[in-house]
């Protein structure tokens, strides 16, 4: 009954006329990102967060505005994935595989409509489950003591190392760069300037804002000057976008399966959308693929990866509100822009700032209906954005940034850094690092330090206490396993 | 010679460039047992240990082509100047330029990129500063 007085709470400032339009905003724009090939969510909210700071919003409707981004692309990841054989972003490259087929049986708008009904049912089931399941992890980890915190932090980078990238040892050190930059600044603890080689204008450490725009867009807009081929949907037409009820119900099982497995995979540190839907994919395959039908335009091979894709983003809002710890490079990117406008999440944010989370969790159900809406009628629109040359798209991702970076302290030391961190960016990508371990270090790195030096404050310096309670021992053991998964399963690949 | 292995020297590199500097660190006084060196000096151990890792156990990986490397390079130089022209010149101008810029290196004509260029600028700035809120410098060389 709490949850759901809460929830009553919720829903009336998540209607406000500000609140819902911006939920609108942040829906389009995120079909949008999401349907373009090249920006993924997360340059989208990078993108987003200085306009939304700009323009001194209350950290509910710019969490409003920057989440909706992020669950709208899952929506608009699929489109072109369908039409044009190339995901629109990382977790809808699965929806190629009987999407592309479906489109070329001339069935582009049944696939499309049925896909957006998956991903509104996923994503709908999903913030069902990220409100009744938020307040008791939170409930729950009120206990967790400076070790336990420290402890859970090691765990989420390293299940978002193992399964980041092919090597989770560059991985990891994508972790520790991201790190040792938030040492940057005045030492916390003592005042101690550290690793600022003299300028004032790095004691306040380094701008979380520059660093993520400059990491992902501008690393961006430099991978996407090299790519020689990028879709172009030009003869497309969508006509019709109805499914017929007979189809759905097929496939109403396997999209109900697809949002409890996208749920709980997002739930997981690391294991985000395209993991999620990759394994709804091949669990479907398995229990109903009798046929052989699979891979040659199957609807239930559409519907089980969309819905996974669009129930993984509900579900990684879950540890990153409840815990302060988010487990994917987007998560961790929209726990940055909480904390730049002064809130921090974690267990005691459903006491402290409930209009926050229950405002943001009652707009992701009225985002996702108007997801669905704008998905359903509108998505010719958005398949014609697709034919908008790369000539103009990648100079106008770079202006984007650079506009949004300017606008929050107008200075051009900003843009150099901005353009620093990209270049670094594009270069950690071509050999191989991944970029969410760093953006998340970035983004924990203080909370992990201060952390670590209160359990010692607590133990006077007996690193014992990290082990000692029963949670931390748990997590410490799930944090060494966790490593130890792709190379267990390299072994048993080897095997077979 | 593998390009991990290169990588893992580098990075062996910075881990103990961070490492030395963390250990110069001293605080007047300790407000607790660890003070302000010890988490850098565990990172610059870990990041040391990951770099052996990558110079002992290097992945197969050729050496990546870097095949635009002149595009990206003009990209990189064109951002530079933007960042320096953006306050003299004002955003309209000065993003109008860059994009055309952008749209050159990525193959369209001048005529064509420069005009989507000033178009798109001109739209940001009306929707930032008349939409938004958010003011844009509109150039020293602008009257008033």
């Amino acid at each position: 009954m709490d949850v759901l007085t809460q929830l009553a709470h919720g829903f009336s400032i998540a209607l406000t006329p500000l609140n819902l339009g911006l939920a609108f905003a942040g829906a389009f724009l995120g079909t949008l990102i999401g349907a373009l090939p090249g920006i993924g969510p997360v340059n989208g909210v990078a993108i987003l967060i200085p306009i939304a700071y700009a323009l001194k919003l209350p950290p509910e409707s710019a969490l409003i505005l920057l989440a909706g981004v992020y669950y709208g692309a899952e929506y608009g990841g699929r489109i072109s994935s369908i039409l044009l054989n190339v995901p629109g972003d990382a977790g809808a490259v699965i929806t190629t595989l009987d999407g592309y087929p479906m489109a070329q049986k001339g069935k582009a708008g049944e696939a499309l409509a049925l896909s957006a009904l998956s991903s509104f049912i996923g994503g709908t089931l999903s913030v069902i489950g990220l409100t009744l399941f938020a307040p008791l992890l939170a409930q729950w980890a009120i206990r967790f003591g400076p070790a336990e915190y420290f402890a859970l932090m090691v765990f989420a980078f390293t299940t978002l190392s193992s399964l980041a990238g092919k090597s989770p040892v560059k991985a990891l050190a994508s972790s520790v760069f991201g790190l040792m930059l938030a040492t940057v600044g005045l030492d916390p603890g003592s005042g101690v300037p550290r690793f600022t080689f003299g300028q004032l204008k790095l004691y306040d450490g380094v701008d979380f804002l520059i660093v993520a725009i400059g990491l992902f867009a501008i690393s961006e807009v430099l991978v996407l000057m090299e790519q020689t081929f990028l879709g172009r949907a030009a003869a497309i037409r969508v006509e019709t976008t109805l499914v017929s009820l007979k189809t759905f119900l097929a496939s109403l099982w396997s999209i109900l399966r697809g949002a409890a497995i996208g749920f709980f995979i997002g739930v997981l540190p690391g294991a985000g959308a395209s993991i999620a839907s990759a394994i709804a994919y091949t669990t479907e395959k398995r229990l109903v693929d009798r046929e052989g039908t699979f891979g040659q335009g199957d609807p239930r091979g559409v519907a089980a990866p969309e819905a996974a894709n669009n129930a993984a983003s509900g579900g990684a809002m879950v540890p990153m509100l409840t815990l302060g710890v988010p487990g994917s490079g987007t998560t961790a990117v929209l726990l940055g822009a909480l904390m730049m406008f002064n809130v921090t999440p974690g267990p005691l944010i459903f006491q402290n700032r409930p209009e926050v989370v229950w405002g943001l969790i009652a707009s992701m159900y009225i985002g996702n209906l108007m997801l669905l809406v704008l998905n359903l009628p509108l998505v010719g629109v958005f398949a014609r954005i697709l034919t908008i040359p790369r000539w103009f798209l990648v100079p106008a991702i770079a202006a984007l940034s650079f506009v949004g970076v300017y606008a929050v302290n107008n200075s051009a030391f900003d843009l150099l850094f901005m353009t620093g961190i990209g270049v670094w960016g594009y270069l950690m990508r071509k050999f191989g690092f991944p970029l969410a371990p760093m953006i998340l270090g970035l983004v924990l790195g203080r909370l992990m330090e201060v952390n670590l030096r209160r359990a010692l404050a607590i133990s006077g310096g007996d690193w014992t206490i990290l082990f000692s309670s029963p949670i931390a021992k748990v997590l410490w053991v799930l944090a060494a396993l966790s490593l130890l998964f792709p190379w267990l399963v390299g072994r048993l690949a080897k095997r077979r | 010679m593998k390009p991990d292995r290169v990588l893992g020297v580098l990075l062996m590199l910075l881990a103990v460039g961070y490492g030395l500097e963390a250990l110069s660190l001293e605080a007047e006084y300790l407000a607790d047992p660890l003070g302000p060196k010890a988490f850098p000096l565990l990172l610059a151990t870990v990041l040391f240990g990951l770099s052996l890792l990558l110079v002992l156990f290097p992945g197969p990986g050729p050496w990546p082509g870097f095949l635009a490397w002149r595009q990206q390079a003009l990209a990189v130089v064109s951002f530079v100047l933007y960042a320096y022209a953006l306050a003299p010149l004002g955003f309209v101008l000065a993003s109008g330029l860059e994009i055309g810029v952008l749209a050159r290196i990525l193959g369209t004509s001048w005529v064509k990129g420069l005009f989507a260029g000033f178009a798109f600028a001109l739209v940001l700035h009306l929707l930032f500063v008349f939409g938004l809120g958010i003011p844009l410098p509109l150039g020293s060389w602008w009257p008033g």
